[in-house]
């Protein structure tokens, strides 16, 4: 499992409302641009996808391409109309999946 | 997080040096051809509408390893019209792709911001597709900064 | 010595016997107890190897903080056999190679060259030049050694340093020649007159917005690391947020026991030494993070250093002498860029005033993913002018330091910053 992901979203909201969550996960996010000291290309190895799901159902994806900065960043906003918990899926190429849960309450 | 050394860096992200790192004028246009070429792909060959898509950018990048982006797209979001998915290139990169982001009405909002890494000067374009199957476009120019002597 | 309050800072902080010390309180002027240093050896890797990545130019013939060694400045302008010929392409293509220092883009905006992208405006603009009426020896002299003609310049002498040769330079005199119109700039942010100044935005004390933040995590947890002698920072400062709440925002200070200014790295190094055993060299990730963190502990508090000690004084003048020494191959001091050409723009980077510059460190940087403390920082710029660095626990660092503290006087801390 990879570095602790930070996470910024509201503890509590209205029905029906729409809140802002803020994703970081510590993490290289190797391009395959880069040479190592003997000019071999360093190979890729990114975070090439971002899952937020509700209570199970998906609310934002993120494809992402070597091109998204090192520390991969994500602000992205969920409409909730119940209490539940966000659960946050980052899939490495190199298959490792990291995750992080949210609840919030929702009146 | 381990620390990048200088040059570590620059080859990562490209600080300035945009000239010599991409060379002639035929690889900034093999960038863009390839971009087009994503979109052509996403669109399935439909013409996109500029409009509706709004894209947050600095105008100039301080350096190109970490430019933040905003993309929001005009749209109300709900079941019968909602913004499915939005894909963002960047016509100067060696890999013009950035990112493809999916919603749903559960999102709320058509918008999604991150961080990319900008290898020089280039336009950044961003294509949404709705849930009625039409597509709408915008695109931004960003300066990545020259460095003055390398600082 | 107060014998009543000595036994009452005793009974309120405790005294820690560490590693063969004890912790006493100090002469009968100090209220607080002196800091255990480790006052043997260096703080920092010696032989001092400069970083991998870094241009690997040998600086021996030029100045440095620490040795004069720069050729001396010329007293007249060359007298130059023969007319001064060159080609105004190639001279075109010299003024904006970066890799020869600059070069001239650097600081001068000059019609077509370069595209005009970008360039910077600390020296005049030189687009009309070859309407100026200049004749060709005065151009070639300017560009071999501008001291002959004005003392106080921050030009680098581009010939007498031998950035370019006779040949070069000729060539960059006949694309002079050939400037006789304005720059004409791609879009407004090009022409660096009219580029508006950066300021800096954003949230650097939010983990999220600064991936910097990772280090006062990881120091909250080397606090609590025992060291060999079974110690850890905890042991003695439990309450971290209250007893540094401004301890940071002091330093650098004079230390009589090492007879030189030290700063929080090279504290935290010879204290961990002193005490818990730990091995935290200046430079490392964990003296960075200890120094994130220490700083961290004093955010908010105004930057007041000393200066009023005799000792203090002389470091502050020492400090202030180094910075207006010309430095390396191109020939600069601090005070050049962050005096003489601050808020000025080389190429698309702005140059800062002292004031500002000090309150930050150390910084996540972005360019780079990495924290630099002010020593790294002075390490970088000097090695980017093509000077020698010193090792991050050269006196002449502390004094310069001190010196950057007192221009930095009431300034709030706020670390980790965040930048470029």
């Amino acid at each position: 499992m990879a570095e602790k992901p930070r996470l910024k979203l509201p503890k509590e909201a209205k029905k029906g409302e729409v809140v802002e969550i803020k994703t970081l996960l510590p993490h290289i996010m190797e391009s395959g641009q880069r040479k190592d000291k003997d000019g071999k290309a360093i190979p890729r190895k990114i975070i090439n996808k971002f899952v937020c799901e509700f209570n199970g159902k998906p609310v934002f994806t993120a494809n992402l391409e070597p091109a998204i900065a090192a520390n991969p960043y994500m602000q992205f906003h969920a409409k909730v109309e119940e209490s539940g918990t966000f659960k946050f899926t980052w899939t490495d190429d190199d298959g490792t999946i990291t995750t992080a849960e949210e609840s919030i309450t929702v009146s | 997080m381990r620390q990048l050394s200088r040059r570590d860096a620059m080859a990562l992200g490209v600080v300035g040096a945009a000239v010599t790192f991409f060379g002639p004028r035929e690889q900034a246009s093999a960038a863009a051809k390839e971009a087009a070429d994503q979109i052509t792909k996403f669109t399935g060959g439909k013409t996109a509408t500029s409009g509706k898509v709004s894209i947050e950018l600095p105008e100039i990048a301080e350096n190109g390893n970490t430019v933040p982006l905003s993309v929001s797209v005009d749209s109300p979001m709900t079941a019968d019209n909602y913004v499915s998915e939005v894909l963002v290139v960047a016509d100067g990169n060696p890999n013009p792709g950035v990112a493809t982001f999916q919603f749903s009405p559960l999102s709320g909002k058509a918008e999604a911001s991150t961080r990319m890494r900008l290898a020089t000067t280039q336009n950044i374009i961003a294509v949404a597709k709705t849930s009625k199957g039409e597509f709408f476009t915008n695109q931004k120019l960003v300066k990545v900064t020259i460095g003055g002597c390398g600082g | 010595m107060m014998r009543g309050g000595f036994l009452a800072i005793g009974a309120g902080l405790g005294l820690c016997v560490v590693g063969g010390f004890v912790v006493a309180g100090a002469g009968a002027q100090d209220k607080k107890k002196e800091a255990p240093l480790e006052i043997s050896g260096d703080a920092s890797v010696r032989p001092w190897k400069r970083y991998a990545g870094w241009p690997a130019r040998d600086g021996s013939k030029w100045n440095t903080l620490a040795q004069l060694a720069s050729p001396p400045v010329p007293k007249t302008p060359r007298k130059l056999a023969g007319a001064i010929t060159g080609d105004a392409a190639k001279g075109a293509n010299l003024v904006a190679d970066r890799n020869r220092g600059g070069s001239c883009l650097a600081c001068h905006v000059m019609g077509p060259a370069g595209g005009a992208n970008l360039p910077g405006n600390v020296g005049p603009d030189l687009s009309e030049i070859g309407n100026a009426g200049r004749e060709d020896e005065y151009l070639f002299n300017y560009v071999y050694d501008p001291r002959v003609y004005n003392p106080e310049t921050v030009m680098p002498p581009w010939g007498g340093h031998g950035l370019f040769d006779d040949q070069e330079i000729g060539d960059i005199v006949a694309f002079l020649k050939t400037l006789k119109s304005p720059a004409a700039f791609k879009t407004e942010l090009d022409n660096p007159d009219k580029r508006p100044a950066p300021v800096e935005k954003r949230e650097n004390l939010d983990p999220i917005e600064n991936p910097g933040m990772w280090a006062v995590d990881k120091a909250q947890d080397l606090w609590k690391q025992a060291g060999v002698a079974g110690k850890s920072c905890q042991s003695c400062h439990a309450d971290a947020k209250t007893e540094f709440k401004t301890w940071a925002a002091s330093m650098p200070k004079w230390e009589p026991r090492l007879n030189k200014v030290l700063g929080v790295e090279e504290f935290v190094t010879r204290h961990a030494k002193a005490t818990t055993g730990a091995d935290w060299l200046m430079e490392t990730d964990e003296n960075r993070a200890m120094s994130v963190y220490l700083h961290f502990l004093a955010n908010g508090a105004p930057i007041h250093v000393d200066t009023t000690s005799a000792e203090s004084k002389a470091a502050i003048e020492r400090g202030k002498a180094l910075s207006s020494r010309k430095l390396g191959e191109l020939n600069f001091a601090c005070t050049d860029c962050h005096g003489k050409s601050a808020n000025h723009w080389i190429r698309g980077q702005w140059l800062g005033e002292p004031k500002g510059q000090y309150d930050h460190f150390p910084t996540w940087r972005t360019s780079l993913l990495a924290i630099w403390d002010i020593r790294q920082r002075f390490q970088w710029c000097q090695v980017n002018i093509r000077a020698d660095e010193l090792p991050p626990d050269a006196k002449e660092y502390g004094d310069l330091e001190l010196y950057l503290a007192t221009q930095n006087e009431g300034q709030a801390l706020s670390v980790p910053g965040i930048r470029h």
